[in-house]
C-alpha cells in the first residue's frame, strides 16, 4: 500500500476542485437556491402540506441530494477524463499506485466536493426553513453512502468515456430524469399508477426518502431498505470500478 | 535480416524476455529480449512505429504484454508490478501538464506518488538542473512548449529513480536544452542511474550511449556496444575534389573508388580486403594528380542504423 501516494493523489483532487470554487462549489449552489426560490418560496406557498410536512421544509433533503450526487459524480467524472484527454494520467499509470490507491484517492476527493456542495445547499435552505435534524446518525450515513455511490459512479464513466459527448451521457440522459423523477420535489406516494410502480425502481427515489428520513424523521419507506440498497450499489461499484482500473480498460493499451 | 541475440549484462536492472504485444493485428513487439545493465546509458533507436515506445510503455506500466516477462531489479512484474516501479522515471514521449497546479506543486506531487515527502532541496536541485527555477512559481499552462518539456524531465528525475526512460526527451527543444541535457544524463549516469533512451537525433545516442538497440517493426534486430558497432560497420570516406578534370585513375585507386562524370571528384570509400583510406591518401599524393582539397568522414550512427535496417547488417 502505497500510503503517501494515496494522500498525495487525494489531496491532489480536493485542490484541484478548490482552485475553480467559482466553476465548482459556486456554481452549483446557486442552482440549488434557485429550486429554493421558485419551488419552496414561490410555487410551495400555494402547496398544502406533503406526507404531513410543510413543501419548504419537503425539498430541503431532496435538493441536498441533489447536489451532493451531482456534485460527487462531476468531480470524479471530469478528473480522470481530462486526465486522459491531457495526457497526464501516464503519471499516475506510470507511478507505484494501485487500482485500490486511485479508486480512493478519485473517490475521496469527489467525496469532498460532493458533501460541501450538499451541506452549503443545507446552510442555504437554513435561510428559508428552520434546521430539521432528527436522526442525525441516518443523515450522515446517508449523505457519506451517497456522495460515496455517486463518486465511483463518476469514475466508471470517466474511465469508459473516450469522447466528451459520452462523459456528458451518464448527467444527462440517466442522473437528471433519476433525479428528477426521484421524489426531489414530491413524495412518490402522491404518484397515480403505473407511476408509482414506476418509480419503485428507480434507486434515487430510497436514497432520497433515506435522507428525509434523517432530516425529517419520516419517510415513504423503511430508512434500512434505502441504506440496504445503496450498501450494495457501493459495493457493486466498487467492485466494478476496482476490476477497470486493475486491468488498466481504456487506461493502458 | 540476421538477428543478433544481445550479450548477457552483468547486473542488469531490467530483463525482458520474449515480450510479445500484438494489437489486433498488429504485431508491435515481436519477441524482443533485452537486457540493460546497472549504470549504463542505452539508446533504442529505430523509425517511427518501430515498437520503442510501446517497449518502454510494457515496462513502465502503460501497456499491456500479451506475453513475454519482465523483470525489473530482479522482481518479476508479473509477481509484483508496482514495488518496483518506486524506482523508475519516465518521460513521456507526448507533452502533458497539469494545468491547475504550478511547477513547484507538480514536482511536488510526483514525489508523493513515490511515496516521498515534500523535499523542497532536492525540488531546487531539479529545477536548477533544468534551468527551470525562475519559472518555479509558474503555473504549467503558463510555460512554453520548451519549458513544459523541462518539466517533464523534472517530474521524472524528482523521485531520484535508478532507472530513467527517456522516450523522445529532446523533440522540439532547443539547443541550448539539448546539450544542457545530455550534460545532466552524464551526470545521472556518473550518480549510478541506468538511462534507457530514445530519440530520433542520432547525434543525442551518438554523443550519450554506451550501447545501441536497433529495433525495426517490433524486433530487435541488434544490440551492441556503441563503439564496437561504430567500428564494425563504420566505414571511412575519402572525398577528393582535384584543380582540373582527371580522366583515369592509377590502378591503386580503382577498388572502392569512385571518380565523378566531370572528372574532379574523387570518392574512396574503405572496405575489407582494401587498402586503409591512410595508404590511399598516401598514395594520392604520391601519384601528382592535381589534388585540391581532400576530406575524411567516417561513418555515423544515422549510417549504421540505415545500414542495419535495410538488412545490410553484418554479425559480429
Amino acid at each position: 500500500m502505497n500510503g503517501l501516494g494515496l494522500r498525495t493523489l487525494l489531496s491532489k483532487e480536493v485542490r484541484r476542485f478548490l482552485r475553480v470554487p467559482g466553476q465548482t462549489v459556486l456554481s452549483p449552489l446557486i442552482s440549488t437556491s434557485l429550486y429554493f426560490v421558485v419551488f419552496g418560496v414561490s410555487l410551495g406557498g400555494r402547496m398544502e402540506q406533503v406526507t404531513g410536512q410543510p413543501y419548504l421544509p419537503f425539498i430541503v433533503p431532496g435538493l441536498v441530494f441533489l447536489g451532493m450526487a451531482n456534485n460527487a459524480f462531476l468531480n470524479s467524472s471530469s478528473s480522470l477524463f481530462i486526465m486522459k484527454i491531457q495526457g497526464t494520467v501516464v503519471d499516475l499509470l506510470v507511478a507505484p499506485l494501485g487500482a485500490g490507491e486511485i479508486l480512493l484517492g478519485f473517490v475521496g476527493g469527489a467525496m469532498v466536493r460532493g458533501l460541501i456542495v450538499g451541506l452549503l445547499t443545507w446552510g442555504v435552505a437554513l435561510l428559508f426553513t428552520p434546521l430539521q435534524l432528527v436522526h442525525p446518525g441516518a443523515t450522515l450515513a446517508f449523505l457519506v453512502g451517497t456522495a460515496y455511490v455517486f463518486s465511483v459512479l463518476g469514475l466508471i464513466a470517466a474511465v469508459w468515456a473516450e469522447k466528451f459527448e459520452q462523459i456528458n451521457f451518464f448527467p444527462t440522459f440517466v442522473m437528471l430524469p433519476l433525479t428528477f423523477l426521484g421524489g426531489v420535489f414530491y413524495s412518490v406516494k402522491q404518484l397515480p399508477e403505473p407511476w408509482h410502480t414506476v418509480s419503485l425502481f428507480n434507486p434515487m427515489v430510497y436514497m432520497v426518502e433515506g435522507l428525509r428520513y434523517g432530516m425529517l424523521g419520516s419517510s415513504v419507506f423503511p430508512p434500512l431498505l434505502g441504506g440496504a440498497l445503496l450498501a450494495a450499489l457501493a459495493l457493486l461499484a466498487t467492485l466494478v470500478t476496482y476490476a477497470l482500473l486493475a486491468r488498466g480498460y481504456k487506461l493502458k493499451q | 535480416m540476421r538477428y543478433t541475440a544481445p550479450a548477457p549484462v552483468a547486473a542488469p536492472v531490467l530483463q525482458v524476455e520474449k515480450l510479445v504485444k500484438r494489437y489486433r493485428d498488429v504485431v508491435a513487439l515481436d519477441g524482443v529480449s533485452l537486457q540493460i545493465g546497472a549504470g549504463e546509458i542505452f539508446a533504442l533507436l529505430g523509425p517511427n512505429g518501430a515498437g520503442k515506445t510501446t517497449l518502454i510503455g510494457a515496462v513502465c506500466g502503460l501497456v499491456k504484454k500479451t506475453s513475454g516477462r519482465i523483470h525489473l531489479f530482479g522482481t518479476d512484474l508479473d509477481v509484483d508490478a508496482l514495488g518496483p516501479r518506486f524506482q523508475v522515471g519516465l518521460v513521456p514521449q507526448e507533452v502533458n501538464f497539469d494545468p491547475f497546479f504550478t511547477v513547484t506543486e507538480s514536482l511536488r506531487i510526483q514525489l508523493g506518488y513515490y511515496g516521498r515527502l515534500p523535499d523542497e532541496a532536492r525540488i531546487a536541485e531539479v529545477l536548477e538542473a533544468l534551468d527551470l527555477t525562475a519559472k518555479a512559481n509558474a503555473q504549467t499552462r503558463a510555460l512554453s512548449g520548451g519549458m513544459k518539456r523541462r518539466l517533464l524531465i523534472a517530474k521524472a528525475l524528482v523521485h531520484r529513480p535508478k532507472l530513467v526512460f527517456l522516450d523522445e526527451p529532446t523533440a522540439g527543444v532547443d539547443v541550448e536544452l539539448r546539450r544542457d541535457l545530455w550534460t545532466y544524463v552524464r551526470q545521472l549516469r556518473a550518480q549510478g542511474t541506468t538511462v534507457v533512451l530514445t530519440t530520433h537525433y542520432l547525434e543525442e545516442a551518438e554523443e550519450l550511449a554506451d550501447r545501441v538497440g536497433i529495433i525495426n517493426e517490433g524486433r530487435l534486430l541488434l544490440v551492441e556496444d556503441k563503439r564496437a558497432l561504430l567500428q564494425r560497420m563504420g566505414k571511412k570516406r575519402l572525398v577528393v575534389s582535384f584543380e582540373r578534370p582527371v580522366a583515369r585513375l592509377p590502378e591503386a585507386f580503382t577498388g572502392g573508388s569512385v571518380l565523378s562524370e566531370d572528372g574532379k571528384g574523387l570518392v574512396y570509400t574503405e572496405r575489407p580486403g582494401h587498402p586503409r583510406a591512410a595508404e590511399v591518401l598516401h598514395a594520392l599524393y604520391a601519384s601528382g594528380l592535381p589534388v585540391q582539397e581532400v576530406e575524411t568522414r567516417a561513418s555515423k550512427l544515422e549510417d549504421v542504423l540505415i545500414e542495419v535496417l535495410h538488412g545490410r547488417e553484418v554479425a559480429p
